[in-house]
C-alpha cells in the first residue's frame, strides 16, 4: 500500500513540470528561425540568456529586493492593519454601520486612480510603493476578518455568554481565534495585490524594482528582459504564497488533522 | 420526593416575547411564553416534552439569562440566577481551535480566580465517570466522535460545578446506543452529586427513562405535569411500568400535537 503510494507520488511530482514543459516547447518551435516572431515574442533560449546576463550583472537580485522589501512591507502593515480595524469593528454596530461606505468606497477605487497622488505625497523611492501596497491590501484585511468576525457560531457565543464571559474575553477567546481562518485568506489575496500596488507604483515612477526594469526594458522593445522580469514576479508570488500557506498550516493544525 | 425541601429553582408566572428584546441572542420569532411556573429540586431530572417551537429552548435561554424575561421570577436559591449554570446545547459548543483540554479548561480562562489544579483534578475525575480516556486531552475536537464530543461537552458544562444544568436536546444527535449509555451515566451523575436538571426533549422514552417528572408544554404554556418516578434509577425500557407512561404521556402530547394541526 505504502509502496505504490509513494510510486503515485513520484508520478504526481513528474506531472507537475509537464503544462510548463509543453509552453516552453511551444514557445521554442514557434519562434524559431523567425527573427519578427523572436522580436515580438522573443524565445526561450533569449529569455534565458537575459536571465543569466541579468544575474551576473547583479541587476535582477537588486530589483528583487526592492519589490519584495515594497511589496512584503505594504503586505505585512496593510494586512495586520486591516485585520486589527475589521476584528474591532466586531465591538461595536455602529461604528461598523458608519464605516461601511468608506471602506466600499476605499476597496473599490482602482489602486492606478490614488498612485500619481500617493506617489507626489511620498516621491518616487520605495515609501510610495509601500504606501500603495498598503493602500491595496488594507481593505481587503479589513472586509474579510470582519466578516469573519460576524460570522462566529452563535453557539460558541452562547457558551461563552453562559460562562459569564466578558465582552473583552469573547473577543480574545471566541472571535479572534475563529476568525483566523478569514484573516489567512486575507492574506493569500493579499500577496497578489501588495505585488500589484508596488508593482503599480515601480510602474509610474521609480529608479529600482522589478517594475521599473520591465518598463525600461519594454520601452527599448527588449521583450526578454520583459519576460525575465514577469517570471521574477511569479516566482516571488509563489514563494510569499508557499510562506503563507506553511503559516495556515502551523495555525490551522487543528483542522488538517 | 418530599415537598417541604426547599425547591432550587422556582419559576413564577413567566412571560416573554421576543419583540421586547433589543439585544436578542437568537433569532427574533414567534415565540412567546405564558405564565409559565415550575419547581426543580435537587436530585431531580426535570423533562419538558413539546413539539417544536412551543418555548422549550426559550425557557431554557431565559433561566440561562440568554434572553430578559418581559414578566416573571426565576430564582435559584432564592436568588436570581448567577451566571453559572451549566447549559449543553444540542451540538456541542466545543471550540475546533482548542484541544479537549483547553476546551474544558476553558473555565479558567474566563475565571482567573478559579484553581487550575483543582480544576484539572475534577476533570480528571469527570473523564473516568463519563468513561473517556485522558488521551483525547490532548485531540481536537474534529478527531472525536459525536457520542465523546458530547460527552466531552457535559464535562465543560460541569467544570463551573454549576447546581443546575440545562440541556436542550443533548442527546438527540447520537447513535441509539451511544444515546443510552449517556442517559444513564448522565441521570447516575444527577442523582449521585444532588445537583438538579431540565432537560428539553423530543423524546418521551427519554423522558421516562431518565426523568422524574415530566412536563408538557404548547404555545408557550406548561399543559400538563407527570410524575414519572422519584426515586433515583433509570427506568429499565420494555418493562409494564415503563409502557404504562409512556402512554399516559404519549396520549397528552398527540392531543396537544393534533390540537396544533
Amino acid at each position: 500500500m505504502t509502496k505504490s503510494n509513494s510510486k503515485s507520488k513520484i508520478f504526481e511530482l513528474l506531472l507537475y513540470p509537464l503544462p510548463l514543459l509543453a509552453f516552453i516547447l511551444i514557445w521554442y518551435f514557434a519562434t524559431q528561425g523567425s527573427q519578427e516572431r523572436q522580436f515580438i515574442f522573443s524565445s526561450p533560449e533569449k529569455v534565458l540568456e537575459a536571465f543569466l546576463r541579468l544575474v551576473q550583472s547583479g541587476e535582477l537580485l537588486q530589483n528583487c529586493k526592492v519589490t519584495i522589501l515594497e511589496a512584503l512591507s505594504g503586505f505585512l502593515l496593510g494586512t495586520t492593519s486591516g485585520a486589527i480595524i475589521g476584528l474591532s469593528l466586531w465591538y461595536s454596530q455602529l461604528v461598523a454601520k458608519i464605516a461601511k461606505p468608506y471602506i466600499t468606497a476605499l476597496a473599490t477605487v482602482p489602486i492606478f486612480a490614488l498612485a500619481p497622488i500617493v506617489i507626489s505625497w511620498f516621491g518616487i523611492d520605495i515609501y510610495s510603493k509601500i504606501a500603495l501596497a498598503f493602500l491595496s491590501t488594507v481593505t481587503v484585511a479589513i472586509v474579510q476578518s470582519y466578516q469573519g468576525a460576524m460570522a462566529v457560531e452563535p453557539r460558541f457565543l452562547r457558551l461563552m455568554h453562559v460562562l459569564g464571559a466578558s465582552r473583552g474575553q469573547i473577543f480574545r477567546l471566541v472571535v479572534v481565534p475563529s476568525s483566523l481562518i478569514w484573516v489567512l485568506n486575507a492574506m493569500k489575496l493579499n500577496i497578489g495585490l501588495a505585488l500589484l500596488g508596488a508593482f503599480i507604483g515601480e510602474f509610474i515612477s521609480a529608479e529600482q524594482g522589478l517594475g521599473f526594469m520591465i518598463v525600461k526594458a519594454s520601452g527599448l522593445y527588449d521583450m526578454a528582459t520583459v519576460f525575465v522580469g514577469v517570471i521574477a514576479l511569479i516566482v516571488i508570488a509563489l514563494l510569499l504564497t508557499s510562506l503563507v500557506e506553511q503559516l495556515e498550516k502551523h495555525l490551522m493544525k487543528w483542522k488538517v488533522q | 420526593m418530599s415537598s417541604e425541601v426547599k425547591p432550587l429553582l422556582t419559576i413564577d408566572g413567566l412571560c416573554f416575547d421576543f419583540s421586547s428584546q433589543a439585544q436578542a441572542i437568537e433569532k427574533p420569532g414567534n415565540q412567546i411564553l405564558n405564565q409559565v411556573s415550575l419547581t426543580v429540586r435537587k436530585g431531580e431530572i426535570v423533562c419538558i416534552l413539546g413539539a417544536s417551537g412551543c418555548g422549550k429552548t426559550t425557557l431554557l435561554n431565559l433561566i440561562a439569562g440568554l434572553l430578559t424575561a418581559t414578566k416573571g421570577v426565576i430564582e435559584l436559591n432564592s436568588q436570581k440566577p448567577k451566571k453559572r449554570l451549566g447549559y449543553i446545547f444540542q451540538s456541542d459548543a466545543l471550540f475546533p481551535w482548542r484541544t479537549v483540554k483547553d476546551n474544558l479548561l476553558l473555565a479558567a480562562d474566563i475565571d482567573r480566580s478559579l484553581d487550575k489544579k483543582a480544576l484539572e483534578q475534577s476533570m480528571l475525575l469527570y473523564l473516568s465517570i463519563f468513561h473517556l480516556n485522558e488521551q483525547i486531552l490532548t485531540k481536537y475536537p474534529i478527531q472525536l466522535s459525536g457520542g465523546m464530543r458530547q460527552r466531552v461537552s457535559i464535562i465543560q458544562s460541569l467544570m463551573f460545578d454549576p447546581e443546575l444544568l440545562l440541556l436542550d436536546e443533548p442527546f438527540s444527535a447520537l447513535d441509539y446506543y451511544t444515546k443510552l449509555k449517556l442517559e444513564s451515566e448522565f441521570s447516575q451523575f444527577v442523582k449521585e452529586r444532588g445537583t438538579a436538571a431540565i432537560l428539553v426533549t423530543h423524546d418521551i422514552e427519554e423522558a421516562v427513562a431518565i426523568g422524574n417528572r415530566a412536563l408538557i408544554m404548547n404555545a408557550g404554556k406548561l399543559q400538563k405535569e407527570f410524575l414519572i418516578r422519584s426515586e433515583a434509577a433509570v427506568m429499565e425500557r420494555g418493562t409494564r411500568d415503563f409502557a404504562e407512561k409512556y402512554r399516559e404521556i404519549w396520549s397528552e402530547l398527540k392531543s396537544v400535537v393534533g390540537e396544533i394541526q
